[in-house]
C-alpha cells in the first residue's frame, strides 16, 4: 500500500511507516527517549530527503512524548518543576546550537568532529551506566557487595555542585539542587541536539540520573515532558523557515507512535528500574557502536547527491 | 494512459493521413497525454509518444525535466575515518533526462548534437566549488549521471525508437515515482548528416493534484498555520491515544 507524500515528493509504503512509528513510540514510552536516532536514518534510507526526515521525526516525537507523558503523569512519575527548568535551558541551548551549526557548516568538515565527539561521549556514558546497572542487579540478586571507591572524582565533582548558590528543593524528585545545574545542563544538551538533529533523551536521561541524581521512577516522565517542548519548537521553526515538515508522513507516524508509546509505558512498569537502566545503557551502547563502525567502514555510496530547493 | 493507446494510435493515423494529403511534413508526432497528475496514489507513470517522419534522416528524441541545482559531496578517508570531503554545486542541471535514438554514437559527435545537448555525452554541466573539486569536475559529473540513472531519472544509453514501418515510430516515456514537479519538454529532432531538418517540441506538465496539491500549497502559502497545525495534530493524537488506552485497555 503506497501513499504519495506531498512535501517529500515521493511515495512510501504505509505499513512500513506505521511499523516504524510503532517501534519509535514504544522506545519513547519505555525509556523516555525520542526515538529520532532510529526514525531519521530509516526515513533517509527509504528515500526521504534528509532535511525532511529530520523535521518530520521531530513532529512525530511530539505525539509519542505526549502519549507517554500522560501515561506517566497518571502514575505521578513526572517532576514538572524540574521539567520547566530543563525546558528553559533547552530552548536557549537549541537556539544557540542552530547558530553554531550554521557557522560550522560554512567552515566545512564539521560533521566528522561532531560524530567523533558523539561516539566518545555516548560510548563512555553507556559503559558507565551498563557497569553500574550490572553491579546493582547482581548485588541485589546474589548479595555481592561491590567495593565503593571512597571520594571518587565524580563524587567530588557532585559535592562541589552541591555548594552552588540558589538551591531549590524539588519535592517530586526529593532532591535539592542549584537552579543553575539543570539550566546549564539543558543548554549544553540543547546545543548538542541542534547540532546532531537527534539524541536529546539519550544524553538527558543519564544526566538526570548521574548529575541531578533524580530517582529512576521520575526520569522517564520528566524527560518526555522536556522533549515535547523542544520537539514542538523544532517542528514549528522547520515548517515556517524551511517548509521541511511533511504532514502526511508525520500523521502516519504520529498515529502509530502514540499507540507504541502507550504499549511502551505499560511494558516499562513491568520492568524494575535497575534492569531498565541497563537496557537503556545497552541500547545507547549499540547505537554508539554502530556509529563508531560507520566511521571506519567504506560507505556504500561514495557520493552524496541532493537536489537543492532553489 | 497506455490502455487508451490503440484509440490514440488510430486517431493519430487518421490525422497523419489527412495531413499527408495537404502537405508533406518532415516529422509529425503526438503524445498520449500532456499532463502527469500526481495524486496520493501516484507511483510513477508512462506516456506513449507516437510519430512519423516524412523525410530521410535520423530521429533523435530527448525528454528534459525542470532544471535544478544539485549538491554533490564526496566521502573521503582521513586517518582511516570516512568524512564528507570535497563538495561541488551543479547549477541548472536537468532533474530528468531521457534520450532515444537508433543511430548509434557517431551522430552524437555532430556539432549540432553537441549544441542541443543530445545524448548523455553531450550534457553540459556548470560546476562550482573549490579549486580541487573543479579539477575533478568529470568525476562529479559522472557520479551525478549514474546516481540519477539509478533513480531512473536519467535514461541515456540503449534507448531505441520502435519503428513500426519505414516512417511510423513509437516510444514509451517512463516517469519514475520521484519526478519533480514542473514543465518537461519532449523534443523530437530529425537530423540528416550534420543538418537539422526539422524538430518538434511537446510540453508535459507535471503537477500535484487533489489532496496532495492542497497540502503542498498550504505548506508554502501559510507556513505559520501549517507549522502550528503539525504541532497541534501531534499533541491531540498523543492525548487521544492516552485517553483511549486508559478508557478501553486500562493499565
Amino acid at each position: 500500500m503506497q501513499i504519495y507524500l506531498p512535501i517529500a515528493e515521493i511515495p512510501v509504503n504505509i505499513i512500513l511507516i506505521l511499523l516504524l512509528g510503532l517501534l519509535t513510540g514504544f522506545l519513547a514510552g519505555m525509556f523516555g527517549i525520542g526515538g529520532g536516532f532510529l526514525a531519521t536514518p530509516f526515513l533517509m534510507f527509504i528515500g526521504i530527503p534528509p532535511a525532511i526526515a529530520v523535521s518530520t521525526s521531530a513532529n512525530q516525537i511530539i505525539a509519542s512524548s505526549v502519549s507517554g507523558l500522560l501515561a506517566n503523569l497518571k502514575r505521578g512519575n513526572v517532576d514538572i518543576r524540574m521539567g520547566i527548568f530543563l525546558v528553559i535551558g533547552g530552548f536557549i541551548g537549541s537556539t544557540l546550537g542552530v547558530s553554531i551549526f550554521r557557522f560550522l557548516q560554512k567552515t566545512g568538515h564539521i560533521d566528522i568532529v561532531i560524530n567523533i565527539v558523539y561516539v566518545v561521549f555516548l560510548g563512555s556514558i553507556s559503559i558507565i551506566m551498563l557497569i553500574d546497572g550490572i553491579k546493582t542487579i547482581t548485588a541485589k540478586k546474589y548479595n555481592i557487595i561491590w567495593e565503593k571507591k571512597q571520594n571518587s572524582k565524580m563524587e567530588k565533582f557532585l559535592e562541589h555542585l552541591d555548594k552552588w548558590p540558589w538551591q531549590i528543593y524539588f519535592p517530586k524528585s526529593e532532591i535539592s539542587v542549584s537552579v543553575f545545574i539543570p539550566i546549564i545542563l539543558s543548554i549544553g544538551i540543547g546545543i548538542l541536539v541542534a547540532l546532531m538533529g537527534i539524541g536529546g533523551g539519550f544524553i538527558m536521561i543519564p544526566a538526570m540520573i548521574y548529575i541531578l541524581r533524580m530517582p529512576s521512577t521520575v526520569v522517564v516522565g520528566t524527560s518526555l515532558f522536556q522533549i515535547i517542548f523542544i520537539a514542538s519548537n523544532s517542528t514549528f521553526l522547520q515548517a515556517v523557515t524551511n517548509n521541511n515538515v511533511d504532514i502526511v508522513l508525520g500523521f502516519l507516524m504520529i498515529i502509530s507512535s502514540s499507540i507504541g508509546a502507550q504499549l511502551g509505558t505499560r511494558s516499562g512498569t513491568k520492568v524494575d528500574a535497575d534492569s531498565m537502566r541497563s537496557f537503556l545503557a545497552l541500547l545507547i551502547f549499540l547505537v554508539c557502536a554502530k556509529m563508531f563502525l560507520s566511521l571506519f567502514t567504506s560507505p556504500s555510496e561514495l557520493f552524496l547527491i541532493e537536489a537543492l530547493k532553489q | 494512459m497506455i490502455k487508451n493507446s490503440t484509440l490514440f494510435i488510430l486517431l493519430f493515423l487518421t490525422l497523419f493521413a489527412a495531413n499527408q494529403k495537404s502537405e508533406a511534413r518532415p516529422i509529425i508526432s503526438g503524445i498520449s497525454t500532456n499532463e502527469i497528475n500526481i495524486d496520493t496514489k501516484f507511483n510513477g507513470t508512462e506516456i506513449l509518444l507516437f510519430g512519423a517522419k516524412g523525410d530521410a534522416g535520423d530521429i533523435l528524441i530527448a525528454v528534459r525535466g525542470p532544471k535544478k541545482n544539485f549538491l554533490i559531496t564526496k566521502k573521503e578517508k582521513f586517518l582511516g575515518i570516512w568524512h564528507n570531503g570535497n563538495r561541488v554545486k551543479l547549477k541548472n542541471s536537468y532533474s530528468y533526462y531521457s534520450f532515444f535514438s537508433n543511430s548509434g554514437d557517431k551522430i552524437l559527435e555532430n556539432d549540432i548534437a553537441k549544441d542541443l545537448e543530445l545524448g548523455g555525452k553531450n550534457l553540459k554541466f556548470y560546476v562550482s566549488g573549490n579549486e580541487e573539486s573543479r579539477k575533478n569536475k568529470n568525476e562529479f559529473e559522472m557520479e551525478f549521471v549514474s546516481n540519477l540513472e539509478q533513480q531512473k531519472l536519467y535514461s541515456i544509453n540503449g534507448n531505441v525508437i520502435d519503428f513500426l514501418d519505414e516512417s511510423l515510430f513509437k516510444v514509451i516515456l517512463k516517469f519514475p515515482k520521484n519526478i519533480a514537479r514542473g514543465i518537461y519538454n519532449v523534443e523530437i529532432y530529425l537530423l540528416d548528416d550534420n543538418n537539422l531538418v526539422s524538430f518538434q517540441t511537446i510540453p508535459i506538465y507535471v503537477n500535484q493534484v487533489g489532496f496532495s496539491a492542497q497540502i503542498l500549497d498550504f505548506a508554502y502559502q501559510e507556513p505559520f498555520l501549517y507549522g502550528l497545525l503539525s504541532v497541534i495534530i501531534a499533541l491531540v493524537v498523543g492525548w487521544l491515544a492516552n485517553y483511549l488506552f486508559a478508557r478501553f485497555v486500562g493499565k
